[in-house]
């Protein structure tokens, strides 16, 4: 317990220093947050033209639509923070910098996490707690205690799910030297086919995204307890699991990523 | 002929290129076939059983996402816009400037040497058993196909100019974040990659038609599912002309003073 608390106060400590440096660049700053805004922004914009005429998209209304996208949203922005770093590890690897990550007396996971804090996450913050707050007063979400709860859970799921795959991402490097490009290849994709209702894809792909690479959990399922929607060929309790699958998920991809660390040899000279 | 010479040599090198580096650039179809995926879906939803809305028939609306996303495959194969602009961050641009070559040419002559990797080994392929396999609509004539080609070609010069004319900006900003987002996404809502313009809202919609960005993809798509038929396609093709023309004097005018400025910065 106690080596917790001292990590955790180390994560601060190391990151802090991060942020104090990106602070200065403040235009900069705030360029890349309205850069953030205006991008998902856009998607949401796009979604409203998409049903101007339609109305429903898979029996989601716009604003179901909109909640189902600020979800994913938000617990991307976290990820962001914590582990969007991880997918240039190959980087790191070919110029022999993640040396420097195994000479510390910390755990290597964990260096590499704190190395980087993005503050431009912000505009994910942003974006998502106004669509939040739009969407409960355009549809009267009730935000009584237990959906708060659910909805906490909800936040921590979807972050360890995302940010799992970004480790898993991140610990191909060790054997391929190669991670970057899976992520722009497949979870960039990936994620963007998750800002919609999983219900309107193939039956083969809502399998995928519940059971292999399970995206489902970071925002679809737990929106459709939210919003009392349907879930074709799952079962409505689906979404309380979310907290669960990921800390499995999460906890898979670590022991991966430790694997691949003990088989990695350095490209350094 | 031979400044014709020496741009094609710069084709065939990025044909070379691509094929040495034939890992990264086949990578590029399992995004694209994510995103095909993922809006034939969307469109299959949207439509929500009926055979048609506002005139346009199901498979005339998942063959308008499928073309488009061919278009969009064959629109990013060539040089991304970060590699130029990196290059005037770090003022290797100035090297490229000092050769007896113009710098907007040469970069869309090598993308044709990208595009045509990618469009042979990957695209082609992949959209001819697509065709065979899913139920799409194809042109009941080999003038559509003509067209659709001569219209996608002038399409793809357009997107080249506005987005290289866009990407010279960096030449004044060093931080173009924000306004770079807001340019994708008004292009890709524009043009009409994922929504046509006919199921726009009207204000919306009159607003795309007068905007270059709609030669990009909602021409050629519509001209290849036939909505856009007889008489006015020439019309649009015309249009598609015009903008090439307009973007392309843009672009050389830019391109002039952002030239000016790297003599003016020196060093």
């Amino acid at each position: 317990m106690t080596k917790i608390i001292e990590y955790v106060r180390l994560y601060f400590r190391l990151v802090g220093a991060g942020v104090r440096a990106q602070m200065q660049y403040r235009f900069a700053f705030i360029m890349r947050i309205v850069g953030m805004v205006a991008a998902y922004t856009g998607t949401a914009v796009t979604m409203w033209i998409m049903l101007y005429q339609f109305k429903e998209l898979g029996k989601w209304n716009f604003y179901e639509l909109l909640f189902l996208f600020a979800l994913a949203v938000l617990s991307w922005g976290f990820c962001i923070i914590l582990f969007f770093h991880f997918r240039s590890l190959d980087t790191y690897i070919v110029n022999g910098t993640f040396d420097r990550f195994l000479v510390r007396p910390i755990n290597p996971f964990f260096h590499f996490m704190a190395m980087k804090f993005d503050i431009g996450a912000a505009g994910q913050f942003i974006f998502s707690i106004l669509v939040f707050i739009w969407v409960s007063n355009a549809i009267d979400i009730h935000w009584q205690f237990g959906k708060i709860l659910f909805l906490l859970g909800a936040i921590i799921g979807g972050i360890l799910v995302q940010g799992g795959l970004l480790v898993f991402i991140s610990a191909i490097a060790f054997w391929t030297t190669k991670s970057e490009r899976f992520y722009w290849v497949v979870m960039y994709p990936a994620r963007n086919l998750t800002n919609y209702p999983l219900a309107i894809y193939p039956k083969f792909v809502q399998w995928v995204t519940a059971f292999v690479v399970p995206f489902g959990f970071v925002n679809y399922f737990p929106a459709a307890v939210i919003l009392d929607k349907d879930t074709p060929y799952f079962s409505s309790y689906i979404g309380y699991f979310t907290p669960l699958v990921g800390i499995v998920f999460f906890v898979i991809a670590y022991y991966v990523w430790m694997l691949g660390l003990s088989r990695y040899k350095s490209a350094g000279s | 002929m031979d400044t014709v010479k020496m741009y094609t040599a710069f084709t065939k090198k990025a044909f070379m290129r691509s094929a040495a580096y034939r890992f990264d650039v086949w990578t590029r179809l399992v995004s694209n076939i994510i995103f095909l995926l993922m809006w034939m879906s969307i469109w299959f939803a949207l439509y929500a059983g009926k055979e048609e809305a506002s005139g346009i028939s199901l498979t005339a609306m998942l063959t308008y996402v499928v073309v488009s996303q061919f278009l969009t495959a064959v629109n990013g194969a060539g040089t991304p816009l970060w590699e130029l602009q990196e290059k005037v961050r770090t003022g290797d641009i100035a090297l490229e400037l000092m050769r007896p070559f113009d710098v907007p040419l040469r970069y869309l002559f090598a993308d044709f040497g990208s595009v045509a990797f990618y469009m042979l080994t990957a695209l082609v392929p992949l959209y001819v058993l697509l065709f065979f396999f899913v139920d799409l609509s194809l042109p009941t004539s080999w003038m559509t196909w003509i067209l659709f080609i001569i219209s996608g070609f002038l399409g793809f010069l357009i997107r080249y100019c506005i987005e290289l004319t866009f990407g010279l900006f960096t030449f004044w900003l060093i931080e173009t974040g924000g306004i770079e987002d807001i340019f994708y996404f008004s292009v890709s809502l524009l043009s009409g990659s994922v929504i046509p313009l006919w199921f726009f809202p009207g204000w919306l919609q009159t607003f795309a038609t007068y905007l270059p960005f709609q030669g990009i993809y909602f021409i050629p798509n519509a001209i290849f599912i036939e909505e856009i038929s007889g008489k006015d396609v020439f019309i649009s093709i015309g249009i598609q002309f015009f903008w090439v023309a307009v973007s392309y004097t843009i672009l050389r005018f830019v391109w002039r003073k952002a030239s000016n400025k790297v003599i003016v910065q020196g060093g």
